[in-house]
């Protein structure tokens, strides 16, 4: 052992606070070091010379005689109050001023939460009757005019869609169906039952967020599709099964997410939707062998609206 | 190396410590206390009353305030015996409520802004005349150098040191009678222990090269 760590623990070791294994090395160090040896005598000779410190007090029996009075009076006062057990079931907490002040400031939190989230949801519930005014403007009832009868179209070939899809991803036709389902259920919820809304509706439209992208993104694939057909100057048909399949798919799905965009006062992102519709519907409503002509003014109609830009801009 | 008892020492320089006294362990003293045997309680004084004292003396430097004091901490103690946990020593809980008893005092005493000298006695002109062996120093002069070389310490340290040296509490006591941590008075301790040798050691040089 090295003297400066033997010194180091002298005074535990003269206190008798180390444990047995530093004990030990520290016993053995002083017996073979003359230097610490020394030193640990002067601590010794120190703690000795404490021991021999004399405060010269007594302790009189007039200190006893005065305590007793006191613890006597002390007694006599609890005795007299037998029903202290009683009344302190009753009694009123009493509280310090700093456990007092942190209530304080607890019931101020509190009372600024639920008004800051009332605030929250009137905000909202306006803004839910402000975009459900606009509802049923001309725009929508003109496109469902226009869906009708491609919708029934779909219906008369369906042995044809079926084989397109087949051709697209499944999980493509997921969210559809998701959406669907919700924008039914709203309309069957009352109204006034909405005590969930707050953490229902934001992870709704998160959802709802991913929907439209996955949605704008298939959009965004189908016209550069179109946009990319070769049309050459022999005048044949064109076959555009695929394109007219998923067109209609997403047509329907435009639809649906365009009503929700307008409904959560999205209006950028029902505009767009708006947009794109008028191009689903066309390509929709291509004969499955397409004449180049009519190709061809919606190649060009997506090419000078600049759509696809719009599209990949969202 | 074997640490002295609180309760021994106690008795040991207690001259009037009865026989009795020792049938009582001071866990059987509480519960009779708490039963409101009177007797009890003043065994219990009997017991710790001049530790405490000393101890309170240590803290304050005046002996009629340390009396005061003693009797102020012994009142308390009757009042709380029933909130004593069983696993605490009794001296230790003293001890505790003794330095709360004390640190009252001294904030009161800032307060009024009344100052309380050491004792009258003539103060030791340490700085000014050689070192005189303490073989050589008379009782009253060792006390002397002694109390003033505490009282010279900070609070801190003085409460570390009086209750190490003076009353052989272990590191643990001394933690749970103050609330400092085991690092903070293993450090309060020994620098209390380096400027009470630098008063001390000079007086004592004679003796332990003999």
């Amino acid at each position: 052992m090295k003297c400066e760590v033997c010194l180091q623990l002298l005074e535990e070791y003269l206190d008798g606070e180390l444990r047995e294994a530093e004990v030990a090395p520290i016993s053995a160090h002083l017996v073979a070091c003359a230097s610490c040896a020394n030193e640990f005598e002067a601590l010794t000779a120190e703690q000795e010379i404490y021991s021999r410190y004399d405060r010269e007090l007594d302790i009189s029996a007039t200190m006893w005689n005065q305590i007793a009075a006191r613890t006597v009076e002390l007694q006599h006062t609890i005795e007299q109050q037998p029903n202290r057990t009683w009344r302190a079931w009753f009694a009123v907490p009493s509280l310090s001023w700093s456990f007092a002040g942190a209530l304080a400031v607890l019931l101020i939190a509190i009372v600024l939460g639920v008004s800051y989230f009332r605030q929250a949801e009137l905000n909202r519930e306006k803004q839910e009757a402000l975009s459900s005014e606009p509802a049923n403007p001309v725009k929508p009832g003109k496109i469902e005019q226009k869906t009708g009868p491609t919708v029934a179209g779909i219906s008369k070939q369906e042995g044809k869609r079926d084989l397109a899809n087949a051709n697209v991803p499944h999980h493509q036709n997921t969210p559809k169906l998701k959406t669907m389902a919700k924008l039914n259920a709203p309309s069957q919820k009352p109204a006034a039952d909405q005590s969930d809304v707050l953490f229902s509706d934001a992870a709704y439209a998160a959802v709802e967020d991913q929907e439209t992208q996955v949605h704008i993104e298939n959009a965004q694939n189908l016209l550069r599709s179109v946009r990319n057909i070769e049309i050459t100057d022999d005048d044949s048909d064109i076959d555009v099964t695929y394109e007219k399949a998923l067109s209609r798919r997403l047509l329907n799905e435009n639809i649906v997410l365009r009503r929700e965009a307008e409904m959560s006062g999205k209006f950028p992102t029902k505009e767009l939707l708006s947009d794109l519709e008028p191009f689903l519907i066309d390509i929709a409503n291509l004969p499955d062998k397409s004449a180049a002509d009519d190709l061809r003014v919606i190649k060009q109609r997506v090419q000078k609206t600049e759509i696809v830009a719009a599209l990949q801009g969202y | 190396m074997k640490r002295l008892a609180l309760d021994e020492i106690s008795l040991d320089r207690r001259p009037g410590a009865r026989a009795g006294v020792l049938m009582n362990s001071s866990a059987d003293l509480i519960a009779r206390a708490c039963a409101g045997d009177p007797e009890a309680f003043r065994l219990i004084f009997e017991r710790y009353s001049r530790p405490i004292i000393s101890f309170l003396y240590d803290l304050v430097g005046d002996r009629e305030l340390a009396e005061e004091l003693t009797q102020e901490t012994f009142v308390r103690a009757y009042r709380n015996l029933s909130t004593m946990r069983e696993e605490t020593k009794v001296s230790t809980w003293l001890f505790g409520i003794a330095r709360n008893v004390a640190r009252e005092a001294r904030r009161a005493r800032v307060r009024s802004s009344r100052h309380v000298d050491l004792d009258d006695e003539s103060v030791l002109e340490l700085s000014d005349t050689a070192p005189v062996p303490v073989d050589r120093l008379l009782g009253k002069e060792l006390n002397s150098l002694i109390r003033h070389s505490l009282a010279a310490l900070d609070e801190d340290k003085r409460l570390v040191f009086t209750l190490k040296v003076f009353q052989q509490c272990s590191y643990e006591e001394i933690a749970e009678i103050t609330g400092f941590s085991i690092a903070k008075l293993k450090t309060d301790l020994h620098r209390a222990r380096t400027e009470m040798r630098k008063r001390i050691r000079p007086y004592a040089g004679v003796t332990y090269e003999m």
